[in-house]
C-alpha cells in the first residue's frame, strides 16, 4: 500500500515536470497572422513581406477602450532575401512569433508571380504551422496595398479576400485556388497552374478590392491572364461551375435571356485516333432557369426554348474554346488535358506525347457536346410587357 | 536543561498512555456487561434495581409500579422510556385493562396471572407484544421504544409496542423533484418506507428481511428484493456484506454504502440510490435489490450501472421521443461538464490552430487583458464556483439568493469588467456548472474529473485530456457493481437493453428485463407486440 503510494506520487511528479507545459503558448503570446502579401523589394534579390495581423484589442468584444481611428489589423512588412527569413525579422517589430496556421490568404504581386513562384513558395508547403488550405491570389499591383484596402463591412482585408474568392461559385468567373491545389499543378508534367487575380478598385474615396480572371503559368511563372468568360470555359471543363449568369441572345427578337446556372456537370474523356489525331471528347450537362429576358416575346414555348437551349450550349462552346485559344498561345495546359491522357494512354504519352506536349497541345481537337436544359422560369411565366410586343 | 525536558516529554507520554488505558476501562464498565447477561429474576424490585442501573438512572426512564387483578393482590411494574412511548396508548390499551377490568375478574381466574404470556393474550387490547426472558432483550426492546411489563414472581417480562415515532408527512423529495409523476418520497421511518414499497409492488415475492447494525444505534436496515426476480446470488452477497458491518452508529445510508461498494477508492459511485418509491419499486422489478436504512429517506440500489445515472424516473412517464432527447442532452451535459474547461485551455493554449479564424479572433480579444495564463485563470473560476455553489448549499435559502447574486456580480461582471477573466472563461465555467447539475448521479465525480483533466489539459494539452479520458474509460470498464459490469450493456455489448441507454424506447418496445442481473428467471417482462394499433374492421 505504501509502496504503491509512493510509486503514484513518483509518476505524478515525474508528469508534472518532465512534460512541463509541452509547447503550450498563452493566447496573449500569439500574433495572428491572417493574410500574407509577398511583393518585389528594391533589391531584386529580396523580397518585401506584408503580414497581416490581428489587433485583437481592437476587435475587442465588449468595445472598450480601444481608439476608434486605429485599424482592427496591422500590417507588419519587412524585407529579406527568403520568406522564412522575413517572416522571423516581422518580430522584430512584433515582439512575438508570428501565427500563421489562421493565415487565410497568400497573395503574390504579380511581378513577383512573373519571375517565378516556386521559391517563394517552398516555405508556405513546408512550414508544420502552414496550411494548405489557404488561397493563393495573384494581386494586380502591390499585395501589400490590396492587404491595406479596408472593406467596408468586414474588419479584416484578409478575412474579405477569403470570402471574396470562396464565394466565386455566385458567377464562376474565378476559381478557388489553394496552396494545395496550385502546388499539385505545379508538381504535375502537363497542366498549368492557375491563381485567381485580385486589384485594388478606387471607388471615389475608398478602395475596394475585386477579384476576377486567372493568371495563369507556365511551370512556375506567370505569363497570361484569363478573362471572366475564358475562366469560366476552363470552369465547364473541370467541372467547378456552381452557378452563373449565362447571357443567350433570344431566337426571334434582338435582345437577350439571362439565365442563372443551376446545376453543370462537365466529363471530359480523351481519344486518340489511329492516325495519331487527339480528340477531346467533352460532355456538359447544364440546367439553368431563366431570371430575366430584355424582350417583350413570349419565351415560354416549347419550341423556344429549343433553340434558346441551343443557343446556350452554343455560348458555353465559345467559353471553352475561348478560354482553349487563349492558353494554346502559351502552350500552357490549363485543363490538365495532359494529365487526363497520361492516365488514359500512358505508353503512348511516355513514348510519343510527353516531350513536346506544349506543341501538340495547341493542336487537340475537340468534340464537345453540350446538353442545356431550361428547368423553369421563375416567378413569371410570360413577361408582363407582353401586351407591347403583341 | 535538557534533563527537565525529557522528564517533562517524558512524563506527558506516560499521562497520555495513562488516559488511553483509563478510557478503555471507563468504557468497559460504562455498559454493565454482568448484569447484562443475567436472566429476568423472580424478584420485581430487583428487577427495577438492574434496568435503572443499566440504563444509569436516565431521567426518562419511567418506572410505573401498580397493583392488579382481584383484590389488588399481584403488583406489576410497567417500565418504559418517557421519550419513545406513546403514552396515550400505554394508559388505554396497557394500564386500563390490567387495572380496571382486570378487578372484575373472580380470585380463581386470577391465579394464573403470574403466567405473563396470559395477560398477553386475554387481557392486553394491544396487538404487538413479545415476550421475553434476557434482562439484555429487555433493555435492547426498552431502547426501541417498547414497553415492558413486569410482573412479581415471574422470570418473563412483556415488551409492548407502544412505540411513538415523530416523522415527516410523506413529501416531494426535494433531490428528485418531477414534472409529471408520483411526488411521494420516502421519510426517515423505515416502516412508512417499507409500507410506500409495499403499496407499489402488491405481491406476496416482495421479501423484506430487517437486520440491526450498529452497536449503539442498532438501527433498523430492512433489505427488500422481489423473490421471483432477485438473482438468489446478490441477495446473498448483499446479506454478506451488511452483516460484515461492525460499526458503532449507522445515521445515514451513506455509512452502509461506503462499507459495501465494490470499489471504495473509486470516484465513481457503484451503489445507487433514491429516494422515490416509484423510482425503487421499478429497480426492484429489473431484479434489484434495496437496502432501507431508517433515519433515512435514501435508499440505497443494487446492482448500479453507469447508464442509470442517466436514466430519470421522469423519462417513463413522459413521451418516449422527449426522453430521448433529454438522455441525449443529459450525456451531452455530463461530458460537458468533465471536459468544459479542459477542451478551454486544452485548445487556447496547446491547439489554437483547431479553433475557427473568427472564433478565435473572438477568444483572443477577451483574454488580451488577462494577467493570469489560462490554466490559472480556468482553476481561479473553478474554485470560485466550487466555493458559491457549497455555501449555496449550506445557507438558508434566504440568504442563499444573495449569495447568488454576489457571485453573479462578482463572477460574471466585475471580474471580466476588472480584466482578470476573460469573458469566454466566465461562459465555459458557466456552462460547466449548469452541465454538472443536468446529471445529478455524477455530480460528485464530474466535479473530480473536472479538476483532474484541467490539470491534464494544462500539462499536455489534448493529448493530456485523450490520456486521462482513456484512463477514465479504462477504470469505468474495470468497474463491476455486485458482479454486474458497470458499463454494461455498452461494454459488454448488449443490444437489446440499449434501448433504455442514449434513447428510451417506448415501453411497450422494452419488453425484456436486464439480463446482466439474470439468473434462471424469465426475462420477458410484458407480452411481446402490444404496440398499439388501430383494430382491423372485418368486412
Amino acid at each position: 500500500m505504501k509502496n504503491t503510494a509512493v510509486k503514484i506520487a513518483t509518476i505524478l511528479l515525474m508528469i508534472t515536470l518532465l512534460f512541463g507545459c509541452l509547447d503550450g503558448r498563452e493566447l496573449s503570446e500569439l500574433e495572428i497572422v491572417i493574410g500574407i502579401g509577398i511583393d518585389s523589394a528594391d533589391d531584386p534579390d529580396s523580397i518585401k513581406l506584408t503580414a497581416q495581423v490581428v489587433n485583437v484589442s481592437q476587435l475587442g468584444l465588449s468595445g472598450s477602450g480601444g481608439d476608434p481611428d486605429s485599424k482592427p489589423y496591422w500590417n507588419a512588412a519587412t524585407t529579406g532575401t527568403t520568406i522564412f527569413e522575413a517572416i522571423r525579422q516581422i518580430t522584430h517589430k512584433t515582439g512575438n512569433r508570428l501565427f500563421v496556421p489562421h493565415c487565410e490568404v497568400v497573395i503574390y504581386s504579380k511581378d513577383v508571380a512573373k519571375q517565378g513562384l516556386y521559391k517563394h513558395l517552398d516555405f508556405f508547403l513546408r512550414a508544420i504551422e502552414m496550411r494548405l488550405t489557404s488561397f493563393i491570389l495573384i494581386a494586380e499591383g502591390k499585395a501589400g496595398e490590396v492587404l491595406d484596402a479596408k472593406p467596408q463591412t468586414e474588419e479584416l482585408p484578409a478575412v474579405n479576400i477569403y470570402n471574396l474568392v470562396k464565394s466565386y461559385g455566385f458567377t464562376s468567373h474565378l476559381y478557388d485556388v489553394t496552396l494545395k491545389e496550385f502546388s499539385s499543378r505545379l508538381i504535375s508534367e502537363a497542366t498549368a497552374p492557375v491563381a485567381p487575380l485580385i486589384k485594388v478598385v478606387q471607388e471615389g474615396e475608398n478602395k475596394d478590392v475585386q477579384v476576377m480572371g486567372l493568371a495563369v503559368f507556365k511551370e512556375d511563372k506567370m505569363i497570361d491572364e484569363l478573362n471572366m468568360d475564358e475562366t469560366r470555359g476552363l470552369l465547364w471543363v473541370i467541372n467547378e461551375v456552381k452557378s452563373g449568369v449565362l447571357i443567350v441572345p433570344t431566337p426571334e427578337e434582338s435582345g437577350v435571356a439571362v439565365f442563372e446556372i443551376e446545376t453543370a456537370k462537365g466529363k471530359v474523356k480523351p481519344e486518340i485516333t489511329d492516325d495519331g489525331k487527339i480528340i477531346m471528347h467533352i460532355d456538359i450537362k447544364l440546367q439553368a432557369n431563366l431570371s430575366e429576358q430584355t424582350t417583350a416575346e413570349k419565351l415560354a414555348r416549347p419550341e423556344i426554348f429549343e433553340k434558346l437551349q441551343d443557343n446556350m450550349s452554343e455560348v458555353v462552346v465559345q467559353e471553352i474554346m475561348s478560354a482553349y485559344e487563349k492558353s494554346s498561345k502559351t502552350g500552357s495546359d490549363i485543363f490538365g488535358f495532359g494529365d487526363m491522357i497520361h492516365k488514359k494512354y500512358n505508353k503512348k504519352w511516355h513514348e510519343q506525347l510527353e516531350e513536346d506536349w506544349e506543341e501538340i497541345y495547341k493542336t487537340i481537337e475537340f468534340d464537345i457536346k453540350v446538353d442545356s436544359k431550361i428547368t423553369k422560369t421563375n416567378l413569371l411565366k410570360n413577361p408582363v410587357t407582353q401586351k407591347l410586343g403583341g | 536543561m535538557f534533563g527537565y525536558l525529557t522528564r517533562k516529554i517524558n512524563y506527558y507520554f506516560l499521562k497520555a498512555a495513562n488516559d488511553k488505558a483509563n478510557f478503555r476501562t471507563n468504557t468497559g464498565s460504562a455498559t454493565p456487561v454482568s448484569i447484562i447477561a443475567e436472566p429476568i429474576d423472580k424478584d420485581l424490585s430487583k428487577n427495577i434495581e438492574n434496568v435503572k442501573n443499566v440504563m444509569s438512572n436516565s431521567c426518562d426512564l419511567a418506572v410505573h409500579e401498580f397493583c392488579f387483578g382481584y383484590n389488588r393482590k399481584h403488583t406489576g411494574a410497567l417500565i418504559y422510556i418517557s421519550s419513545l412511548t406513546d403514552r396515550g396508548e400505554i394508559h388505554k390499551h396497557v394500564l386500563n385493562p390490567l387495572m380496571y377490568d382486570s378487578l372484575m375478574l373472580k380470585n380463581n381466574e386470577t391465579e394464573n396471572m403470574f403466567d405473563i404470556e396470559d395477560i398477553g393474550r386475554s387481557l392486553l387490547s394491544i396487538t404487538e407484544y413479545s415476550v421475553i426472558i434476557q434482562l439484555k432483550e429487555l433493555i435492547e426492546k426498552l431502547l426501541s421504544g417498547s414497553s415492558i411489563l413486569l410482573v412479581h414472581g415471574s422470570t418473563k417480562a412483556l415488551a409492548i409496542n407502544t412505540i411513538k415515532v415523530e416523522t415527516r408527512g410523506v413529501q416531494e423529495p426535494d433531490t428528485e423533484s418531477v414534472v409529471r409523476g408520483p411526488r411521494e418520497g420516502f421519510n426517515e421511518n423505515i416502516k412508512t418506507n417499507i409500507s410506500l414499497i409495499r403499496r407499489k409492488l402488491k405481491d406476496p415475492a416482495l421479501c423484506i428481511e430487517e437486520m440491526t447494525i450498529g452497536e449503539l444505534s442498532n438501527t433498523k436496515v430492512a433489505i427488500v428484493y422481489l423473490k421471483t426476480l432477485a438473482n438468489p446470488k446478490i441477495v446473498d452477497e448483499v446479506r454478506k456484506r451488511l452483516s460484515r458491518i461492525k460499526i458503532d452508529a449507522i445515521l445515514e445510508s451513506g455509512y452502509i454504502e461506503e462499507f459495501i461498494e465494490d470499489a471504495p477508492y473509486s470516484i465513481f459511485s457503484t451503489v445507487s440510490n433514491s429516494e422515490k418509491p416509484d423510482k425503487v419499486a421499478s429497480k426492484l422489478l429489473e431484479g434489484r435489490v434495496a437496502i432501507l436504512v431508517d433515519g433515512t429517506p435514501f435508499v440505497l440500489m443494487v446492482p448500479m450501472i453507469f447508464a442509470e445515472s442517466f436514466q430519470s424516473s421522469e423519462d417513463y412517464y413522459s413521451r418516449p421521443f422527449l426522453s430521448s432527447i433529454l438522455r441525449i442532452l443529459r450525456i451531452i451535459a455530463f461530458f460537458l461538464s468533465i471536459l468544459g474547461p479542459a477542451l478551454y485551455v486544452a485548445l487556447t493554449v496547446f491547439h489554437q490552430e483547431l479553433i475557427p479564424t473568427q472564433l478565435l479572433i473572438s477568444v483572443a480579444a477577451g483574454h488580451e487583458k488577462v494577467p493570469f495564463p489560462a490554466i490559472l485563470e480556468a482553476l481561479l473560476m473553478l474554485i470560485v464556483f466550487d466555493i458559491l455553489r457549497e455555501a449555496g448549499v449550506r445557507l438558508p435559502s434566504a440568504i442563499g439568493q444573495t449569495i447568488s447574486i454576489v457571485g453573479a456580480l462578482v463572477l460574471g461582471q466585475a471580474a471580466v469588467e476588472a480584466g482578470l477573466i476573460s469573458p469566454i472563461m466566465v461562459i465555459v465555467v458557466a456552462t460547466t456548472a449548469i452541465s454538472s447539475f443536468a446529471v445529478t448521479p455524477q455530480t460528485d465525480s464530474s466535479t473530480v474529473l473536472r479538476y483532474f483533466y484541467l490539470f491534464l489539459a494544462g500539462i499536455a494539452g489534448g493529448f493530456g485530456v485523450m490520456m486521462g479520458m482513456l484512463i477514465t474509460l479504462m477504470h469505468l470498464a474495470s468497474l463491476r457493481s455486485f458482479g454486474v459490469p458497470y458499463l454494461w450493456p455498452v461494454a459488454p455489448l448488449n443490444f437489446s437493453a440499449l434501448k433504455d441507454v442514449f434513447i428510451r424506447a417506448p415501453i411497450w418496445k422494452m419488453d425484456k428485463r436486464p439480463s446482466a442481473l439474470k439468473w434462471d428467471v424469465d426475462l420477458q417482462r410484458q407480452s411481446r407486440n402490444l404496440r398499439p394499433s388501430p383494430e382491423k374492421q372485418e368486412q
